[in-house]
């Protein structure tokens, strides 16, 4: 929660952006070794981030509201990147379902609906906790209603990590489309420029 | 029996001058394996009275709720709703990242151009049918 406080205070001293899409993290965070599946039989580790720029959302198949919304929002913005990076540049967009004995037999192809090249998969309790506590992310199951279906609780915002494996910046709400690429291609060159320096 | 009686019985809504008027009724395509998902709609009351909804219903789906979605401290949290007032001439929009009808268990997959009947029950006792359309939504920046 303190890094939490930390990424809000960078967005008050962020006036370039009249309405904040992203927020960079002053320091980059390392993440854990992780791996994550999906029906496909598809793997998704900490090894394939490197050298391609990720944004990874966790979410939920049975969240009729926020996580459609947020996918839908993130599928125009990356479109929006490529015109403004090039193609390598362009994002992977992971989706990570925080709720695996559901969506394990769809995650991968709810993710596609978004856009084709999205890709969703999910894991082991551990794995997730793992990956939700490194990006400073937050999930909460909630107790079931008499029909037994539960509802969860999710973080808003999502992670873009960079080709280096490190957390490096936030999106959050309302994921405009156009100010998100526009955050996105900015920091890219802040990035190399760090990188020259 | 008087004409005007008759006219009053049989037409409140008319005699008391306006309806719960319901436009752009739209249930966005689901993805795969969604086991639930949402219809918006904008609600007007044009009668002069107060006026609730109190339910939805859908055949089709194991159960519908009403929910509002919130997001506090970057936390997103869905809440049920049991009722949402309406008052003499106010709108109330159900759209997403807010109020939304969740419908929950559809027996069969939804398809684009195709649509969703819903029900709304009042509190004045009345019902209204109401036909979602199937769409894709596209997103664009500044609600374009």
């Amino acid at each position: 929660m303190k890094r939490l406080a930390a990424l809000v205070l960078s967005l008050w001293a962020a006036p370039a952006f009249a309405q904040v899409q992203g927020v960079m993290l002053d320091e980059p965070m390392e993440l854990p070794t992780f791996e994550f599946t999906n029906e496909l039989g598809e793997k998704f580790n900490d090894g394939d981030l490197d050298g391609n720029w990720t944004i990874v959302m966790f979410g939920f198949l049975s969240c009729p509201d926020v996580c459609p919304f947020t996918l839908g929002n993130l599928e125009a913005a990356v479109s929006e990147t490529g015109m403004r990076v090039r193609p390598e540049n362009v994002p992977k967009v992971v989706f990570i379902s925080v709720d695996p004995d559901r969506d394990n037999e769809f995650v991968s192809e709810y993710a596609k609906f978004f856009h084709p090249e999205f890709e969703g998969f999910t894991g082991a309790r551990d794995q997730i906790d793992a990956l939700v506590e490194a990006t400073d992310s937050f999930y909460r199951l909630l107790k079931p209603d008499q029909s037994g279906f539960y509802d969860v609780q999710h973080s808003s915002a999502v992670s873009v990590i960079a080709p280096d494996g490190l957390l490096r910046a936030k999106l959050q709400p309302p994921f405009d489309p156009g100010l998100t690429a526009e955050f996105l291609a900015r920091m890219q060159i802040a990035y190399r420029k760090e990188l020259t320096q | 029996m008087r004409p005007s009686i008759l006219a009053f019985l049989f037409l409140p809504a008319a005699a008391l001058g306006g309806e719960l008027k319901i436009e752009d009724p739209v249930v966005p395509l689901a993805p795969p394996g969604a086991m639930a998902h949402a219809a918006y709609m904008t609600i007007t009351n044009e009668t002069d009275q107060a006026q609730a909804l109190i339910g939805v219903s859908a055949p089709g789906y194991g159960m519908v709720h009403m929910h509002e979605s919130a997001e506090k401290d970057g936390i997103v949290t869905m809440s049920s709703v049991d009722l949402i007032e309406i008052g003499p001439g106010q709108t109330v929009k159900f759209t997403q990242g807010g109020l939304h009808i969740m419908l929950m268990r559809p027996e069969a997959p939804i398809e684009e151009g195709g649509s969703v009947d819903l029900q709304l029950e009042f509190s004045d006792g009345t019902t209204q049918a109401v036909e979602a359309k199937v769409e894709r939504i596209m997103h664009g920046s500044d609600g374009s």
